[in-house]
């Protein structure tokens, strides 16, 4: 069976340190995949490379079954895998509502989007991924007014409208209150019911509340992978990661 | 029964409240107002002005407002700042000067005799290079000044933004770029006049020339409203905010860069091009970087990203600076510096941004108290319904 992405050797070199290293990592489709790894564990530059920021120094990536290696964000993104940033990335001036049209999957070309006008269909999507997040009062509002954990939830919004095969969640809950954080875990539970999901996460709460399986990374290596439980009863990752924390 | 009437209410309120969305018009109110007025106040000049030097101010005005709107389309909206667009602006210009010089040169013989530009003569060159021979043309140089710069920014867009050149670096780059045309129609002044300048060409400043240029303004404020209120205007105003974003949602940053930079380089090539024929002086100042940084100025200070704002911040400074600079001679530079670093401090939007800005603000606390309104007469109504039905109760015993 093909997975939906296939990571292949992955090595990342950053001015002679070793980020990733030879890095095995595949998800199938419509999986909830929870990425797990101590502060500097690769897993925010593992999301980094999926997405085309920067090139790897060896290995390759493929996604649906082609390889995508080296290509640009822009087509990445266009073949379905979407990204949320660690710190809601939003288009500060535009309005909440525009922030959702420009993400709304269809046309990017410049000479497209000069005539394109806003079909109902397209509107009404838009306000689907608003009050799917919850933001719909604020619609009019521009996105630099918002609070933190609305932010996080707009940019939610934006991916949700682009519509991606692929959704990779960065740390979604960052800086949020706990009721934030509850609510976010529910969000991405409904947005994995129809999607592939990699989420990267730090708040055991919520792992616990929404991983099927697990995948640890330690110094740029796989360390271990499975279900939460399997996961949490290696010995190897509670000793570099776990162990610190004794669960409840 | 109350609380199911209750809920419709409810849920109108809410509905209203969710579904509607707030877009500035093509054209506010207060702009068709207030465009009208000085669009007639400009148009009529030749029927109730009779100072010759006011009308060719305005024109001059005209042009130089447009080519501010060139650097709002790419600074206010894209977040590109060129401190080289003169170099578009310049080329257009030079193209038509060339072309005028040339042609006046063949009814006007030089003191020598020759019907070459003195320039020409001056250095030597005894008929017209081959190479310019087209330009004699006037409706080919009208093309070539409309699109070699266009072209040019095409070239320029495709080398840096490509390769993800932007903010600091492509304003240091465009600065350079201009530099170096500067040096160019310096040095080889035997086709460009060098450091004087292209003269003594005669000028077409005329009451229809006037309105031509004033339609060619109007049509460019409407075809930049156009864009910017069109999807990829909005594209474009994202990218300013936020290029990452723009890119890792599936746009080619840098093709959006290169065509916004295109037009509003044409846009500068159009209103040079308007200039060298208004004016009859075009000089190597017109290309280079002090003239791009004013443009920028008149920009900021009428508000950037609003394309209304470098209509009113050109006719602004340079209306002040026809009354002032007489008095404040050389002092009146520092003064624009100074109302520079002001504007950027205390209104970063310009004067129109701070008006739209204050209007948004106004419009979304109108609507925040209606809705206020609305929910206290629901309340209100609730407590009426609640209060009338725990009467009877009240009584019965």
């Amino acid at each position: 069976m093909a997975s939906l992405l296939d990571v292949k050797g992955l090595t990342v070199k950053v001015s002679g340190y070793t980020i990733l290293e030879n890095l095995d990592f595949s998800i199938e489709e419509n999986e909830l995949r929870v990425l797990l790894g101590p502060n500097g564990a690769g897993k925010t530059t593992l999301i980094c490379m999926i997405t085309g920021q920067y090139k790897p120094y060896a290995g390759s990536i493929s996604f649906a079954g082609q390889d995508i290696t080296g290509w640009p964000p822009d087509a990445i993104f266009q073949k379905g895998i979407g990204r949320k940033f660690q710190v809601p990335n939003l288009f500060e001036t535009l309005s909440v509502f525009d922030n959702v049209m420009v993400s709304l999957k269809g046309r990017r070309k410049v000479f497209s989007t000069l005539f394109q006008t806003l079909s109902a269909e397209d509107s009404d999507r838009i306000w689907e991924a608003l009050e799917f997040v919850g933001l719909a009062d604020k619609a009019n509002e521009p996105a630099d007014t918002l609070s933190h954990g609305e932010r996080q939830w707009l940019e939610l919004a934006m991916l949700i409208a682009s519509d991606p095969k692929l959704l990779l969640l960065d740390e979604p809950t960052t800086g949020m209150s706990e009721e934030g954080k509850r609510r976010t875990a529910e969000l991405i539970e409904r947005i994995a019911r129809s999607r592939t999901v990699l989420l990267v996460e730090h708040d055991m709460h919520i792992v616990r509340q929404i991983a099927k399986r697990v995948t640890v990374l330690h110094q740029g290596q796989r360390l271990a992978e499975g279900t939460l439980a399997e996961v949490m009863n290696n010995p190897a990752v509670r000793e570099v990661y776990l162990g610190k924390r004794r669960p409840q | 029964m109350a609380s199911a009437s209750g809920s419709v209410l409810a849920k109108t309120i809410a509905n209203r409240s969710k579904r509607t969305i707030y877009r500035t018009p093509l054209i506010p109110r207060p702009v068709l107002v207030g465009g009208l007025f000085v669009i007639a106040l400009i148009g009529a000049y030749p029927y109730y002005g009779t100072n010759a030097y006011v009308l060719s101010l305005l024109g001059k005005f005209l042009c130089y407002a447009i080519f501010a709107l060139s650097i709002d389309l790419i600074w206010g909206f894209t977040g590109i700042l060129s401190l080289g667009q003169a170099v578009y602006f310049g080329l257009g210009a030079y193209f038509i000067a060339l072309s005028l010089k040339l042609n006046y040169a063949l009814t006007h013989p030089t003191r020598y005799g020759g019907k070459i530009p003195d320039f020409m003569e001056w250095n030597g060159l005894t008929s017209v290079p081959h190479f310019m021979q087209p330009l004699m043309n006037l409706k080919t140089a009208v093309v070539c000044a409309l699109i070699v710069p266009t072209l040019l920014a095409l070239l320029f867009g495709v080398i840096t933004f490509k390769r993800h050149i932007y903010g600091v670096y492509c304003a240091v780059i465009t600065l350079a770029e201009s530099l170096i045309l500067q040096e160019f129609i310096i040095e080889y002044q035997a086709y460009t006049g060098g450091f004087n300048g292209i003269t003594d060409y005669s000028n077409y400043v005329s009451p229809r020339f006037l309105w031509f240029i004033l339609a060619v303004a109007i049509i460019f404020f409407l075809g930049a409203r156009l864009l910017t209120h069109s999807k990829a205007g909005t594209v474009l105003k994202s990218i300013r905010d936020n290029d990452l974003r723009a890119e890792f949602l599936g746009y080619n940053v840098a093709n959006y860069r290169i065509f916004v930079f295109c037009v509003s380089s044409f846009m500068a090539a159009a209103a040079g091009a308007m200039y060298a024929a208004w004016v009859g002086l075009v000089s190597f100042l017109d290309t280079g970087p002090v003239f791009s940084i004013e443009a920028v100025i008149w920009t900021a200070v009428g508000g950037r990203g609003t394309i209304v704002g470098p209509f009113v911040g050109t006719f602004l400074v340079k209306g002040a600076e026809f009354f002032l600079s007489g008095v404040l001679a050389e002092w009146w530079q520092i003064l624009v510096g100074g109302l520079f670093i002001f504007v950027v401090l205390a209104m970063p939007d310009g004067i129109v941004g701070a008006v739209a800005r204050w209007g948004a603000r106004r419009r979304l606390a109108l609507d925040n108290i209606a809705r206020k309104d609305e929910l206290k007469k629901y309340y209100f109504q609730l407590r009426l319904r609640s209060e009338r039905s725990a009467q009877p109760e009240k009584e019965a015993p």
